[in-house]
């Protein structure tokens, strides 16, 4: 079937979706605090006195560093899912291709998310 | 997904060698694309030997006497000859630019022209525009005002207002920086673009124009101004020297700032 619609109906398409810049936002805003995280996370785990089981088990029950690695954790794969989306978003062209591989990737980060803080706690309550 | 056959009359060929006359000493190779989608034949490039001692300095210079003196069927937009109408935007030696301001001299070996990339090539060197004007179209690039002024009194701008257009009014719509755009070859038919964008920008920088918020709601969409990632080709390429990156910057700034 000819597409007869104009040109400028073209371009304008369905409208703005109104809520992108809340993406964009959210992206800068976790990808600032990873900067202190990840370099947080680095040293910490360098500056380890011994690279052993107990060493790190020990550390990470520590109120403080429980806490930043919980936060590590949950923003580190929200922020994997923000920017895994807008490559989604670039490359898929296939609308229902596209709604796929977001809903995928939604589902595993916040799966991934949930498995780490799992993690975390266990350990830090003890429970190794 | 992915698709690994290429469309068909995608493969480029080679076409014919055109020489330059007889006693020519200063001899410059065009390799020009042609392609002629009634044909039914794959694009082809065309080599034609062009005598420099002959010849004005610009590639537009040397792309008339082709088409004068060599292959009068070579189709070309051109006009002004100065860089300001942006008929003459192409491909030259693998960058976007105007024919009409880009020196021959500056270019080493052989100078290739292709018309612009990742558009529908209507013939030669001319490329279907007609979604990047729509584009153009769909952000208004017009005043819009409320305020009622009486007929016989001008909106008035002070001069440091007026001076906030400068790097945005002198756009001549080219299609450069769109078309060297990585982001808008994979999704031009919903990303607007550098070049509409800078255009959206001009009036929302435009102290005398009352649809400020009107114009960001428009732009607030994951394709229409998102797409872009700050690659930067549009103000590398850009031949009156803007820079369309920097007003899509100060859009998505002002989206955040209305939101604080």
């Amino acid at each position: 079937m000819k597409d007869l619609r104009s040109p400028l109906a073209k371009a304008k398409g369905l409208g703005a979706s109104g809520d992108a810049s809340h993406h964009f936002w959210v992206q800068r805003v976790s990808a600032l605090a990873m900067i202190g995280l990840v370099i947080w996370i680095c040293f910490s785990i360098a500056f380890l006195p011994e690279a052993n089981y107990a060493t790190v088990v020990a550390w990470l029950q520590s109120p403080l560093n429980g806490i930043i690695t919980l936060l590590f954790v949950i923003l580190s794969f929200y922020h994997a899912q923000l920017g895994l989306q807008v490559i989604i978003e670039d490359y898929v062209s296939s609308h229902s291709k596209r709604l796929f591989g977001i809903l995928f990737i939604k589902f595993l980060s916040y799966f991934m998310m949930a498995a780490g803080v799992y993690a975390v706690i266990k350990i830090t309550l003890g429970g190794h | 997904m992915a698709e690994f056959t290429l469309p068909a009359n995608s493969i480029l060929t080679k076409g014919k060698k055109t020489a330059a006359p007889a006693g020519a000493k200063n001899i410059k190779n065009f390799i020009i694309y042609r392609y002629d989608p009634d044909s039914g034949k794959n694009p082809r490039t065309d080599t034609f030997e062009v005598d420099m001692d002959n010849c004005g300095p610009m590639v537009l210079d040397a792309l008339i006497k082709i088409k004068g003196e060599m292959d009068s069927s070579l189709a070309m937009r051109r006009s002004c000859r100065e860089g300001i109408c942006g008929s003459c935007s192409m491909n030259i030696d693998g960058r976007n630019g105007l024919a009409c301001t880009t020196a021959i001299s500056d270019i080493e070996g052989d100078v290739t022209v292709y018309p612009l990339p990742h558009q529908p090539v209507v013939k030669d060197l001319v490329s279907d525009l007609t979604n990047f004007y729509a584009q153009y179209a769909s952000v208004k690039p017009w005043m819009q005002t409320d305020a009622p002024v009486s007929p016989d009194r001008e909106r008035l701008q002070s001069k440091e207002d007026r001076e906030k257009l400068d790097g945005l009014y002198e756009c001549i719509l080219c299609a450069c920086c769109s078309t060297a755009c990585p982001s808008y070859w994979w999704n031009s038919d919903r990303y607007l673009g550098p070049a509409a964008l800078l255009n959206s920008y001009r009036w929302i920088n435009d102290s005398r124009d009352e649809a400020t918020g009107e114009r960001l709601d428009e732009l607030d969409d994951p394709f229409k101004l998102y797409r872009c990632h700050t690659i930067m080709s549009c103000t590398d390429v850009c031949p009156k020297g803007l820079n369309p990156a920097k007003s899509i910057a100060k859009i998505k700034q002002l989206l955040i700032e209305r939101k604080m």
